[in-house]
């Protein structure tokens, strides 16, 4: 009885230990970074493996992206207030996928902006992304609800507070993915366009060809510090550069197996080259995202053979 | 020695015979069940020269690959049967490979929820060796709404066959997709349609393989499977509403 009652305040204490720990580490200039894990979603993190910004400007506050759950969108308000003292101007959502929006709820009255595609895909698949973030990471999600965006944004310049941001549309990663310049100090937030030391994911991809594209058009971007979506900040260009490798190397492994007729179950088990050693989750991600791409390489390496009289 | 010891006894010695027989790979609680009702009851072996490959996890609970190898026994191998053990609609396939085909195969299922797979192989001393895989799974597959039919003009592709032979040396693997919505009656107001029957055949009409397909196949079913030699090939396919399909490989 006694281990009973022993085990039993333990597991509340537990439960009442959920606390996301949030310290806001300044990279430039008035710019600060949540930089979270490189792992999966679990229990262990709350869902924290993404990157979250805000920016100061002379009247208030810029955030990028809002967290994976309610909760951590409330403590991140809280440490953007300790951290500026000054108000929420406008929250920016880079895209769609759960880790970046589920914490939309705790900015209640501060307008939420996002590129059109983003608010639309998160209208349609937000429920079912939430409801698997309850299957993955538990009691952290408790109270967690989607909130759509409240404004639209476009490629091009943004002036909040005296402060200006080169927005550019991109594609390669759902669909809808904004990337965020801050001109002043040069911090690009190049949203999940870009993995570092983390191997990207596929759901929502156009295709690999998009994605390639698009890292020509930000890596022009004139951006003197780099924020990927997942993974650590660099100064250098070494993001692009194993964004490119691994892409070529994904792309390549599946045309060619389309090409030779090879099954999803032996792709998925295909030797991961060496030099991804350092890109955490690459054989996970690998199984993801046979299943998402696959098929459409299948399709293409194959014809029509049916008889049609 | 008093009762306690006795209990303890008995209780060893029973942990003792369930360890005797080979032991489920998978640990299913429902093996005894689909051994009586698919295999009725017949000798088998739990057999790990039988590969059944399954990722680990289904990232699309609609389209999750199996692959079935049971070269270990090839000349010998008369029927291959495969399930999935906690699906609503379990069975798979039902393959009888003839001697021009490898017997080896790959499908896409529908999963419900985590599951073990089974692919049980006949060989001619009527035997039954027992393939075994577990899939692990958020779920949902089999009462997902169609993707198939929320596509405009589906109908019109209905039976269309995509497909292509690959060499491989003196061999050739065989690989396509049908477009067919494979409705499993799981689906609110959407009754039971689905490709039942398929053959592979050769130029002459002789039947090389027969294939005996289930609605947990997924919709749009692709298949592989393992031609010896080079020859000409036909696939012919009938869904359970009579609609005929044919393919020339």
């Amino acid at each position: 009885m006694r281990w009973i009652l022993f085990l039993l305040a333990l597991g509340t204490g537990f439960a009442h230990a959920l606390d996301y720990h949030l310290q806001p580490r300044q990279i430039a200039d008035g710019v600060w970074l949540l930089e979270g894990s490189t792992d999966n979603f679990a229990a262990e993190n709350g869902g924290n493996i993404v990157n979250i910004g805000f920016i100061e400007t002379a009247d208030g506050v810029v955030v990028i992206d809002t967290g994976p759950s309610r909760r951590y969108g409330e403590a991140l308000r809280q440490s953007i207030e300790q951290t500026t003292g000054k108000p929420v101007l406008r929250v920016l959502l880079t895209h769609h996928h759960p880790d970046h929006v589920l914490g939309n709820q705790a900015f209640a009255g501060v307008p939420i902006a996002a590129l059109p595609e983003t608010t639309r895909l998160l209208a349609e698949q937000g429920d079912a992304m939430a409801e698997n973030m309850y299957r993955l990471v538990g009691d952290w999600m408790r109270g967690t609800e989607v909130v759509l965006p409240t404004e639209e944004v476009q490629e091009g310049t943004l002036e909040i507070g005296g402060t200006r941001l080169q927005l550019l549309a991109l594609r390669g990663h759902t669909g809808a993915d904004l990337a965020i310049l801050d001109e002043r100090t040069g911090v690009l937030f190049a949203g999940d366009i870009l993995f570092y030391q983390r191997a990207l994911t596929t759901p929502n991809s156009p295709g690999l060809d998009v994605w390639l594209a698009d890292l020509d058009r930000l890596e022009a971007m004139p951006w003197k510090q780099i924020v990927p979506g997942h993974g650590p900040v660099t100064t250098d260009a070494a993001p692009f550069v194993q964004m490119r490798d691994y892409l070529g190397w994904l792309d390549g492994l599946l045309r060619q197996g389309a090409e030779q007729g090879a099954e999803m179950n032996e792709l998925i088990r295909a030797p991961i080259p060496e030099r991804f050693a350092q890109v955490n989750l690459s054989r996970y991600e690998l199984i993801r995202s046979v299943s998402h791409l696959y098929p459409r390489y299948e399709r293409n390496a194959m014809g029509r053979v049916d008889r049609q009289d | 020695m008093d009762w306690r010891s006795l209990i303890l006894l008995a209780l060893f010695a029973w942990a003792w015979e369930a360890r005797a027989a080979a032991p489920d790979p998978v640990t299913s609680v429902m093996w005894d069940y689909y051994h009586q009702r698919l295999l009725n009851g017949e000798a088998f072996v739990f057999d790990d020269k039988v590969r059944l490959e399954v990722p680990p996890f289904a990232e699309d609970a609609r389209q999750v690959p199996i692959q079935i190898d049971a070269s270990a026994y090839r000349g010998k191998v008369k029927r291959i049967l495969a399930w999935a053990e906690l699906n609503p609609i379990p069975r798979i396939l039902d393959f009888a490979p003839g001697e021009h085909l490898e017997p080896s195969l790959a499908i896409r299922i529908r999963v419900e929820q985590a599951t073990p797979i089974r692919a049980a192989v006949l060989t001619d001393d009527g035997v039954w060796h027992i393939g075994s895989a577990r899939v692990e799974a958020a779920g949902g597959g089999c009462t997902a709404p169609s993707v198939v039919r929320a596509e405009a003009g589906w109908e019109e592709r209905l039976g269309q066959v995509l497909g292509k032979r690959f060499e491989r040396g003196e061999d050739s693997r065989l690989r396509l997709q049908v477009s067919h919505p494979m409705d499993n009656g799981l689906v609110g107001g959407i009754p039971e349609f689905y490709i039942e029957q398929a053959e592979l055949r050769d130029a002459d009409g002789q039947v090389l393989g027969r294939i005996e397909l289930f609605p947990a196949v997924s919709e749009n079913p692709t298949l592989t499977l393992d031609l010896r030699g080079d020859q000409q090939t036909e696939l012919w396919l009938r869904d359970n509403n009579g609609n005929e399909f044919q393919a020339a490989f």
